[in-house]
């Protein structure tokens, strides 16, 4: 089995932008089309791909432990974890930002270089924290799940840190961005032993996808 | 579920384990095995202490293992003392200060437990069984060589299916940050993304920098030049800066003796792997193998490392990671490392005088035996010894001159005279059915 590549992907739109790449430079899995199907592994016997159907925030640690040789995901996940992985390729899809902000009646008055303490709702606690910390800014850390926009809105926090693409959910609660902590795309990472001991396959994967890469930039932006 | 303080979980701290006899077993059975290995290749052992003094024993650690020592008060001395996270420091403190009038070059091998502190729910072990070996005294490609061939025939011996050394060399990669004028803030990002083979970050960080373009088309190919024996021509096309030039040489002239020894086959080499970067002075090398994040074993050159306790000495080594090397051939290590006894001694009654010498006369012909001291009959003596892994029951009944040997396996019976055991005649061939 050992002369398998197996891939980590997240389900859901990633999962579908990554193999339509995939798709473009050879690696395809029909038995992934099959309707209405649960299945959490699919293979191409073929040409020896495995393909772990896994949720975003995991796919790195499949990755670290060697049970996917390749994974797909968010610069964000990668940034948050700060696994020991190597992430090769940006597959530039899945673009979007990273940013603090808060509602827009604190926003007149607020001047973020007076920033001493905080009170920060977020998914990220450690980027946040990170940030922050490089800024000489102390945080209250505030670790949410989801509908974080939520937090300043009922007093929990002051100001979030989270991902927006278009800025409409922020402008649906009243909030505007204050400033940009990074740029996120979707990354292809590799499992170190795997990249040594497959070096020939994942190679050929990385240049092979580079080559298609270069000629867009954005597929779903 | 239930959150019982006496769950066994509960009784130990995270990060060590209990090893029950099976596992334990092929713990021994790896320490054997890799001890023997060092000792055919000439070195000899030597067995650190599991307490140093924390101010003696930093001098030797880099800055990774810094944060991750357990330390703690010596009531005897009010000093501060700590558990090693690696024996590598201290064979640098031995051989610098305990054994400067022996003639170099040293071979010296070890096997031992670390501990360290890791990151929390990781699933990561804080307790480490080590064991490996320093070459001191030895500059040159050959004794680098020496080692990357005694880890291949390690793994090879150790029934490894497959696995490659992945070989570096850090002074390539600083000889050519080395020609970069720039701060260290920006030397740490290029690193940074350098280590990850992020070569669209590094591509981004190198944008709007003063550097010529020969040297960034350097950095650029170091992500990518991993791979068979041809990364080392690819390297000789891109890299003009002399320091990482003769890096390459070096390896080109370690690769020849791997050649010699046959090994060539199983490397693979990366000249963008800076991992062990502030240790570390020459050519660095990890065992992989498919399926397994973790390396198995690593090492590589160190010349720095015996001069911090006071003399300057070339040296290389290696170690292996035991628990990883376990996780990873797990299945593999079932046959060869299985601890079966050969026979366990049944006889009812008071008088157990005849089991007792029966038992000493086959240990002093090299069997194993164990006597079934316990209060219980036949059958279930039988059932014992199946679940203990005995190969046979030997029941000593009313008979005087001869006993029964049942074979656990199938059960099948015979009967032996004493006279013919004590002779030495017994022939116990247990895998046969």
């Amino acid at each position: 089995m050992s002369d398998w590549i197996t891939f980590a992907l997240p389900k859901g739109r990633i999962m579908q932008d990554s193999m339509e790449l995939f798709g473009r430079i050879g690696i395809t899995c029909p038995e992934m089309n099959e309707k209405g199907t649960r299945k959490l592994v699919f293979e191409n016997p073929q040409q020896k791909f495995r393909f772990m159907a896994v949720r975003a925030t995991d796919v790195p640690t499949y990755v670290e432990y060697g049970c996917a040789d390749l994974g797909v995901v968010g610069k964000d996940t990668l940034l948050e974890q700060g696994k020991d992985l190597y992430e090769p390729l940006d597959l530039k899809f899945g673009y979007c930002r990273m940013v603090v902000a808060e509602p827009k009646a604190l926003r007149g008055e607020d001047d973020p270089s007076n920033w001493s303490h905080i009170r920060v709702a977020t998914k990220y606690p450690n980027i946040t924290e990170r940030y922050f910390a490089a800024k000489g800014i102390q945080v209250e850390l505030i670790k949410l799940y989801g509908s974080i926009e939520l937090a300043p809105l009922v007093g929990l926090a002051e100001r979030i840190v989270d991902l927006v693409s278009t800025g409409g959910t922020l402008k649906a609660n009243n909030m505007v961005e204050v400033e940009t902590i990074a740029e996120i795309t979707t990354r292809l990472i590799v499992n170190r032993a795997g990249l040594k001991t497959k070096h020939r396959r994942i190679s050929r994967i990385i240049a092979d996808l580079e080559a298609v890469i270069a000629d867009e930039v954005r597929i779903s932006p | 579920m239930t959150t019982d303080a006496t769950t066994p979980e509960a009784l130990l701290p995270k990060g060590v384990k209990d090893f029950l006899p099976n596992r334990a077993a092929k713990v021994e059975f790896l320490q054997k095995t890799l001890l023997e290995l060092f000792h055919r290749w000439g070195f000899r052992p030597v067995l650190p202490p599991s307490l140093e003094n924390l101010d003696v024993l930093e001098q030797g650690l880099g800055g990774g293992l810094r944060e991750k020592t357990f330390r703690f008060d010596d009531r005897q001395s009010g000093r501060l003392v700590a558990f090693p996270p690696d024996i590598t420091p201290q064979v640098a403190r031995i051989v610098a200060t305990r054994m400067q009038n022996l003639p170099l070059p040293l071979r010296l091998c070890y096997s031992g437990r670390v501990l360290r502190h890791t990151e929390q729910q990781a699933g990561k072990d804080r307790e480490i069984f080590q064991a490996g070996v320093e070459l001191i005294g030895l500059p040159n490609a050959e004794a680098d060589a020496e080692m990357i061939a005694m880890a291949v025939e390690a793994l090879q011996d150790l029934g490894t299916p497959e696995f490659t050394i992945d070989i570096g060399q850090v002074e390539f990669f600083r000889g050519i940050m080395n020609d970069l004028d720039l701060d260290q803030a920006t030397l740490a990002a290029l690193r940074d993304a350098i280590g990850r083979k992020d070569t669209s970050g590094l591509r981004q960080l190198l944008e709007p920098l003063a550097v010529s373009d020969r040297q960034k088309e350097e950095l650029l190919a170091l992500p990518r030049l991993f791979g068979g024996r041809e990364v080392l021509e690819r390297a000789d096309r891109v890299v003009h800066t002399p320091s990482a030039r003769r890096a390459l040489s070096n390896l080109a002239d370690v690769l020849q003796v791997l050649e010699t020894y046959q090994v060539d086959p199983y490397v693979t080499f990366d000249l963008g792997e800076i991992r062990g970067l502030d240790y570390h002075t020459g050519i660095t090398f990890q065992g992989f193998l498919p399926g397994l994040g973790r390396a198995v074993c690593s090492g590589g050159r160190y010349d720095n490392l015996t001069a911090r306790y006071g003399r300057p000495l070339a040296a290389t080594g290696f170690t292996f990671n035991l628990l990883n090397l376990l996780f990873a051939l797990d299945k593999e290590l079932q046959l060869p490392a299985a601890r079966t006894t050969d026979v366990l001694l049944f006889q009812q009654g008071d008088n157990k005088r005849r089991a007792q010498q029966l038992a000493r006369a086959l240990r002093r012909q090299g069997y194993s035996a164990a006597r079934d001291n316990y209060p219980r009959g036949l059958e279930e003596t039988l059932a014992y010894a199946g679940k203990m892994d005995f190969h046979y029951v030997m029941i000593i009944g009313s008979e005087q001159d001869s006993v029964k040997l049942v074979r656990v396996a199938d059960g099948h019976e015979r009967q032996i005279s004493i006279d013919e055991i004590e002779a030495g005649n017994l022939q116990l061939d247990p895998h046969r059915s």
